[in-house]
């Protein structure tokens, strides 16, 4: 770990401020983007309110070792690499603080709804006027300005509302009514949108490179997940008919061959179109009498009798474990991956010959494994720097060292709550 | 007035099928000037896929449209040492490249990061693949949702105690393209800071891995497996898709406090749900969360999809109806967004298309249409790379540009 902060980082000349989330919808989105950038070297300060903590110290599995709120997997993860301070930004005195604080910043990251951002004076057009070189980023469930910004959302209801939920699960669907459009696992509304905030906010820095200038970045929810369903609406208005896309059954049936299918041992994922893929899948399928069957002659044919390709296909799949599956798709050239559980997440051999899973030592969590990040950078890799701050850790760092508040003024601040 | 943040970068862009011509779309829209390298020998198949108005064509994909606006498309033959010899030249004028080719192809076009970077030192290059450049398993292939197999989101998305499964919306491919925006911008930022390029290796199946800490981190912290949950939360009841009247209609409810789920009941007209024992507080619903989801879907049943939302909203409750594409195109708040916009297509004439879900109060990104494959060669190669039409003539001859 030592070792690691000699590392150069692509980002170690920001200073990004990540503000809590005060309404109690769990979101996450400010704090994965903060995250990304932390990762990347950015000194990121996450102001949590006072006593009770950000969000991530109160949702989601708890570790083993501690208290509930030190150990969190969510907090352990998301605060990696950042400094943390607590601040009550609802107290004026706090809010000054606040100001002070977004004076040295480049970017703030802000998850909070856009009624409870003007009661607070943190209206994005408030921030902008004051800080004209900070890049200010709205995380919010629909827009700051839209007609929809007093409304209440989160991951379930984005993913709902993008049609996401409409396509997921994505093959099995039979019988609509009892079964209900589903979220993907964990919280990637969130998530999206959090990557989507710090692309974004990296495009303002750029700008800011060129015109001096920052600006404020919108990151709706709900416009980033429907941005994952992008192709839907591109066929849509070239002339798909509509009536096709009503019923979620229709995702089934506009698939070739499926995704997902059992085998002997667990599940695979296959693919066997286009055209090139289905001849390697024939190879592997030993060349099986029933694939030179008219049925299966084209893409279209077998689009069109894709539910009797999947039962054979299954058939095959059944006689073989999932990793013999594997090796034999691939060899044709075939996509397939075999689909894995958390444990064979954790212990695979391509992550571990990449090191995927970085290590942690935390004052209080102990020492344990998180993932890495989503890209390796050649020239300036992603260490863990520091573990997940412990709630107020640098406050004397930021107020006193930084912000030149006395001992004795921190102690006042911290006996009234303000920090 | 308008400055673009990108405006200067260029972007020599290999790459096909969704992730990467998403990326790039977001850089052209933002004022980089996309260079997109495509072959009419081996074109993108998403230039055949998706819906068409029933004329057949190779500039005519509504998929294509979607994810392929403000970009240019110039067609050569990387097999050829002519063709590869003008991709080379294109790079050496370029800032970045991105490419989403299985590992060693780029290689093998004498194109990768090494050759690459002896033509343009400062390059910033991204590759994308299913399980990244090194490792055992680095020569797999795979469509992103294959690698959500891989990346244990698929064992994780399900009915409780169901069967694993995709995700809609093709994901994480457009997940992906805005990662792959900030992993090079970064690499940017550093660049500029520092004179010095990177290479960047993207494994798609990590990024997902990577989006699932809470049950990677149950699993390092305290041994524990988890499974597939459906729209519940292990913190929050009720946390669910609930069904309307009507086929096929839901609604997404999610209350995180007692009051909230007491407004609930009020909205209901269920003061006998909101007097109940086992529903009294978090803990309680949480425990009978399958009776507590079967009574809520009992009455809600009862409501009009719309009018239900309408209502939770008036109250506060974070709701809203589960939507088709159709239905959310229509809605009014994505109509004043500005997110699907019409652009003209040479081919197809105007069409919808979804550009960026953001807002800069800063600047208006550009948009224009997908280009038809080779549509901007003979501009590219003689305004930009300095070709003369005989060498160009040479080269087409000789079948390194198509």
């Amino acid at each position: 770990m030592d070792s690691s902060k000699q590392m150069p980082a692509a980002l170690d000349d920001l200073k990004v401020v990540e503000l809590p989330m005060l309404d109690p919808m769990p979101f996450f989105a400010a704090s994965l983007a903060a995250k990304t950038m932390a990762d990347l070297g950015a000194e990121v300060l996450k102001i949590e309110p006072p006593k009770a903590g950000a969000q991530d110290r109160h949702y989601g599995p708890v570790g083993r070792s501690g208290p509930d709120s030190e150990t969190r997997a969510l907090h352990l993860y998301l605060d990696c690499n950042k400094l943390g301070a607590t601040l009550d930004i609802t107290n004026p005195r706090g809010g000054e603080l606040l100001m002070r604080i977004l004076g040295g910043a480049d970017v703030v990251f802000n998850p909070n709804p856009p009624p409870l951002n003007d009661r607070l004076g943190l209206a994005w057009r408030t921030l902008c006027d004051r800080f004209p070189r900070l890049v200010v980023v709205s995380t919010t469930f629909f827009g700051s300005d839209s007609l929809y910004r007093n409304f209440r959302g989160g991951d379930l209801v984005a993913t709902e509302m993008s049609g996401v939920g409409y396509e997921t699960p994505f093959n099995q669907v039979t019988d609509p009514p009892n079964h209900p459009p589903l979220r993907a696992a964990e919280r990637q509304a969130d998530y999206m949108t959090g990557y989507t905030a710090a692309a974004a906010a990296m495009v303002a820095l750029e700008g800011r490179k060129r015109s001096g200038k920052a600006q404020h970045i919108d990151v709706n929810q709900w416009l980033s997940m429907v941005s994952t369903i992008r192709i839907n609406v591109g066929q849509l208005s070239h002339d798909a008919p509509r009536s096709g896309m009503s019923r979620r059954l229709y995702v089934r049936r506009k698939t070739n061959a499926g995704w997902i299918y059992p085998c002997r041992d667990g599940f695979i994922s296959f693919r066997s179109s286009p055209g090139n893929f289905w001849e390697g899948a024939v190879r592997m399928l030993e060349s099986p009498e029933w694939t030179k069957e008219p049925i299966f002659a084209t893409e279209l044919l077998r689009l069109k009798n894709s539910d009797a390709m999947d039962a054979l296909l299954t058939n095959w799949f059944m006689q073989y474990d999932k990793e013999e599956i594997f090796q034999r798709a691939q060899a044709q050239g075939v996509p397939c991956f075999p689909l894995y559980n958390v444990r064979e997440v954790a212990e695979n051999r391509q992550y571990k010959a990449r090191d995927f899973f970085l290590k942690c030592d935390h004052p209080v969590a102990g020492h344990f494994q998180l993932p890495g990040p989503p890209y390796r950078m050649s020239r300036t890799p992603v260490t863990v720097r520091r573990p997940a701050p412990r709630l107020g850790e640098h406050n004397v760092a930021i107020f006193c060292e930084r912000l030149g508040i006395s001992r004795d003024q921190l102690n006042a601040l911290q006996s009234e709550g303000v920090i | 007035m308008n400055d673009l943040p990108l405006a200067g970068v260029r972007v020599a862009d290999f790459g096909w099928i969704f992730a990467v011509p998403h990326t790039t779309s977001w850089l052209g829209a933002l004022g980089a000037d996309v260079i997109r390298i495509e072959s009419p020998k081996r074109p993108d198949l998403v230039r055949f896929l998706g819906a068409t108005d029933g004329t057949p064509g190779i500039n005519r994909s509504g998929l294509f449209h979607s994810i392929n606006f403000s970009k240019r498309s110039i067609a050569l033959d990387l097999t050829t040492n002519g063709g590869a010899d003008v991709a080379r030249r294109l790079v050496s004028m370029s800032d970045i490249v991105t490419e989403n080719f299985g590992t060693g192809v780029m290689a093998k076009f004498g194109l990768d990061y090494e050759n690459l970077r002896a033509v343009k030192p400062d390059l910033v290059m991204m590759s994308g693949t299913p399980l990244g450049q090194t490792g055992p398993l680095s020569g797999a292939i795979g469509y992103g949702p294959n690698s959500l197999a891989f990346s244990g989101i698929s064992h994780l998305t399900g009915y409780p105690g169901g069967e694993p499964s995709g995700i809609g919306g093709t994901w994480p491919d457009f997940v992906v393209g805005v990662v792959m925006v900030m992993g090079v911008l970064a690499a940017l930022h550093h660049r500029d800071r520092t004179g010095e390029g990177q290479y960047i290796d993207m494994s798609i199946a990590e990024m997902v891995t990577g989006m699932l800490p809470e049950a990677m981190l149950d699993f390092f912290l305290n041994g524990h497996e988890q499974g597939p949950i459906g729209n519940r939360d292990a913190d929050i009841a009720p946390h669910g898709a609930f069904p309307a009247a009507g086929e096929d209609q839901w609604v997404a409810i999610v209350t995180v406090s007692d009051a909230e789920f007491a407004g609930l009941c009020e909205v209901l007209n269920a003061p006998a749900l909101a007097a109940d024992a086992r529903f009294q507080t978090m803990a309680a619903r949480l425990q009978n969360v399958d009776a507590l989801e079967r009574e809520l879907s009992e009455l809600t049943r009862k409501f009009d999809r719309d009018d239900l939302v309408t209502k939770l909203r008036e109250r506060g409750i974070a709701t809203g109806p589960m939507y088709n594409t159709a239905e959310i195109m229509d809605d009014p708040s994505m109509q004043e967004s500005g997110m699907h916009v019409v652009l003209d297509h040479k081919e197809v004439g105007k069409r919808l298309i979804p550009v960026l879900p953001v807002t800069f109060s800063g600047f208006k990104p550009i948009y224009y249409g997908g280009p038809a494959i080779g549509e901007h060669t003979d501009e590219v190669l003689s305004g930009l790379l300095g070709f003369s039409n005989e060498e160009i003539a040479r080269l087409r001859k000789e079948g390194g540009v198509l």
